[in-house]
């Protein structure tokens, strides 16, 4: 109907409006902002959306819930700091390296694995995780449990080594927008459609000619490069890492901010880590002293109470609420292509909702 | 030899727990198809509660265990119908798996919350008390615990097997709407299945106080073993999650005896990646 094509139309440019907006204020913040505190804050929030982004092509996209980023980001940490340590290698060419090596790992090991669907999939991520960070700590040259630490210096572009937070903020906020782009990109491809068909019915996605190994592949390889990247961004940040970058709750903590923001879109992870990553923080610098985990206390309550009631993510209700007129409001609990699927039915029998 | 023998009675100790652990995993799984992903934090909640229970009342950590079954059962019973049962109507395997999660999470970081971070232990007697079998020296408490857990099991197996909530409880699994039609409650299965499930778990954390430290992360490991247990015993089968637990705890020890200690998980994680992959080529082939 007319109208529901102006109401998408209007919320998309709301959205560009707003995204350009957020933009400028993100830009600006560093001019303003002088406390390292506050901006390392920004640049957390940066790289957790990032590796949200890269769980949410997997998990929010394909319907693969992966339980494993932490072990791709750790490794793509570890492939580059050990190429710049060992073989004093530009840090910038080391994370491509980093990238190219933790994609063709993933796409090796998961190959095999994607006959498994499910929860079986998701179990073998998390024993790939842990199996990953086992090898770490029994191996010599990975720096057993004691880690890698990168060097110090003098500020350098070319090292990607600095002392202020400001330039990490750039490159974060480089780094987020880019692979939004990258997102968005892909969301809008052939291999965006496909992913979306094999996550509603993977049988369905094979009988209309898409070939459900090679997408998952895909998807599987584009988000472990870029939770690679996101290694070798949190490296050159902290400057040292260790096996317990890649522990199962790091895992389920790039998850979080995608869930609560809405693992359907985008732009959710961008939106419950703005909401979640400060709050968390907020809370683990006010009260950690006292209450230790009061900050992953909430973080559990918020995705409980998320799923619970708004199972589509803060951006899925916020999307309902702009379609409720047309949608009966027992769908807001529906994933959203079924809420679409509502709508179209009603636009053909005519009913008024 | 002797070593041999030794690790071999601790390994079939130690797989006692994976067993009991894997047994509510299995229940939960073959009846909702829902992975309980805080499986593991329920183990650590049962651990906290005899903690609880034995320092509040001064009792011995095996006279706890029959609350504590009471109370997890409670506890399990009310997420079941406060938070998944109207999660299970979304049918977005995603959420469902995020529930899990996210209810580890609040288990996990509430026990760190409220006990803090320090490791702690029940003091009992008999903890230091061995018994020589042979030429095997077993610790007592090892020893009650697996007394106690293989009478748990056959417990378990005799109630599915031949009483008529039983057969309800396997009714549902087999089929959820054929199960209704005959007149079955599935949400009251439901809630019996997640209830029985945590309470296996509670009692497998009450069962470890007797020789194992408690701290908020205590469960995680068994969680994801009974999740291994589950996948190589086959769904559904009490016996196969048995001798599957065993078969687990076996290799933990064998690996770390001849091989070194610190490859155990390592060893034991690509062998459930290898056994996943296996058994589902298999499953397509016989299609």
């Amino acid at each position: 109907m007319s109208e529901n094509v102006k109401a998408v139309r209007a919320y998309r440019r709301n959205v560009a409006l707003a995204l350009g907006l957020l933009l400028l204020v993100f830009v600006l913040i560093p001019v303003f902002v002088k406390s390292p505190y506050i901006l390392n804050i920004f640049v957390l929030v940066f790289y957790m959306s990032t590796l949200s982004m890269a769980w949410n092509l997997l998990g929010g996209m394909t319907g693969q819930n992966s339980l494993g980023h932490a072990a791709y980001m750790g490794l793509g940490a570890y492939a580059s700091c050990l190429l710049i340590t060992k073989a004093g290698a530009n840090p910038w060419l080391s994370a491509i390296f980093g990238m190219i090596v933790v994609g063709l790992v993933a796409g090796v090991i998961f190959y095999p694995c994607f006959i498994l669907r499910g929860p079986y999939f998701t179990l073998v991520s998390i024993a790939f995780g842990e199996a990953m960070r086992q090898f770490i700590i029994n191996s010599t040259f990975f720096g057993r449990a004691s880690g890698v630490g990168l060097p110090f210096g003098r500020d350098s572009w070319l090292d990607f080594r600095f002392g202020s937070k400001v330039p990490y903020y750039y490159v974060g906020l480089a780094m987020v927008l880019l692979i939004y782009l990258l997102m968005k990109k892909i969301e809008r491809s052939r291999m965006g459609y496909a992913l979306r068909t094999i996550r509603e019915d993977e049988d369905a996605a094979a009988a209309i000619g898409i070939n459900p190994t090679k997408y998952k592949i895909m998807a599987v390889v584009v988000s472990a490069m870029v939770a690679a990247l996101v290694g070798f961004f949190y490296a050159s940040y902290i400057r040292y890492i260790d096996p317990d970058l890649m522990v199962q709750a790091k895992s389920t903590e790039s998850v979080l901010p995608a869930v609560v923001g809405g693992a359907a879109y985008v732009e959710g992870p961008l939106v419950g880590g703005l909401i979640m990553i400060p709050l968390s923080e907020f809370l683990r610098a006010r009260y950690s002293a006292m209450l230790p985990g009061i900050n992953m206390l909430l973080y559990a309550i918020a995705l409980l109470a998320v799923i619970r009631f708004r199972p589509t993510g803060i951006l899925g209700w916020y999307m309902h609420s702009k379609t409720k007129k047309f949608v009966d409001e027992k769908l807001l609990r529906k994933p959203p292509v079924e809420v679409f699927e509502a709508v179209e039915l009603q636009k053909h029998s005519g009913k008024e909702a | 030899m002797d070593i041999f023998l030794q690790a071999c009675v601790n390994g079939l100790l130690m797989g006692g727990f994976y067993s009991l652990m894997g047994m509510g995993q299995n229940v939960i799984f073959g009846v909702m198809k829902i992975v309980n992903f805080c499986h593991g934090e329920m183990l650590m909640v049962g651990m906290y509660l005899t903690y609880v229970l034995s320092t509040a009342f001064g009792l011995d950590p095996y006279l706890c265990v029959p609350f504590v079954a009471v109370l997890m059962f409670m506890l399990g019973a009310v997420i079941q119908h406060t938070l998944i049962t109207p999660s299970l109507g979304t049918k977005s395997f995603t959420n469902l798996l995020f529930l899990t999660v996210g209810l580890g999470l609040l288990l996990s970081n509430g026990a760190l919350v409220i006990f803090g971070s320090e490791y702690r232990t029940i003091p009992t007697s008999y903890a230091q008390t061995y018994i020589s079998l042979g030429p095997v020296n077993v610790a007592l408490p090892r020893l009650i615990s697996f007394c106690v857990l293989v009478v748990i099991s056959v417990v378990l197996f005799a109630f599915l097997k031949y009483t008529t909530t039983g057969k309800q409880i396997r009714a549902v699994s087999q089929n959820p709407v054929g199960a209704e039609v005959v007149g079955i409650n599935a949400k009251r299965i439901y809630i019996l299945t997640y209830g029985i499930g945590t309470a296996l778990a509670g009692v497998a954390g009450a069962l470890l106080t007797g020789f194992y430290t408690i701290f908020p992360t205590a469960g995680a490991s068994f969680g994801f073993r009974a999740l291994i247990v589950v996948v190589v015993g086959g769904l559904g089968s009490i016996p196969g999650a048995f001798f599957a637990g065993i078969f687990l705890g076996l290799l933990e020890t064998m690996v770390a005896l001849f091989i070194s200690p610190s490859y155990s998980d390592l060893i034991v994680f690509i062998t459930f990646i290898v056994i996943l992959v296996v058994r589902q080529m298999i499953i397509i082939r016989r299609k």
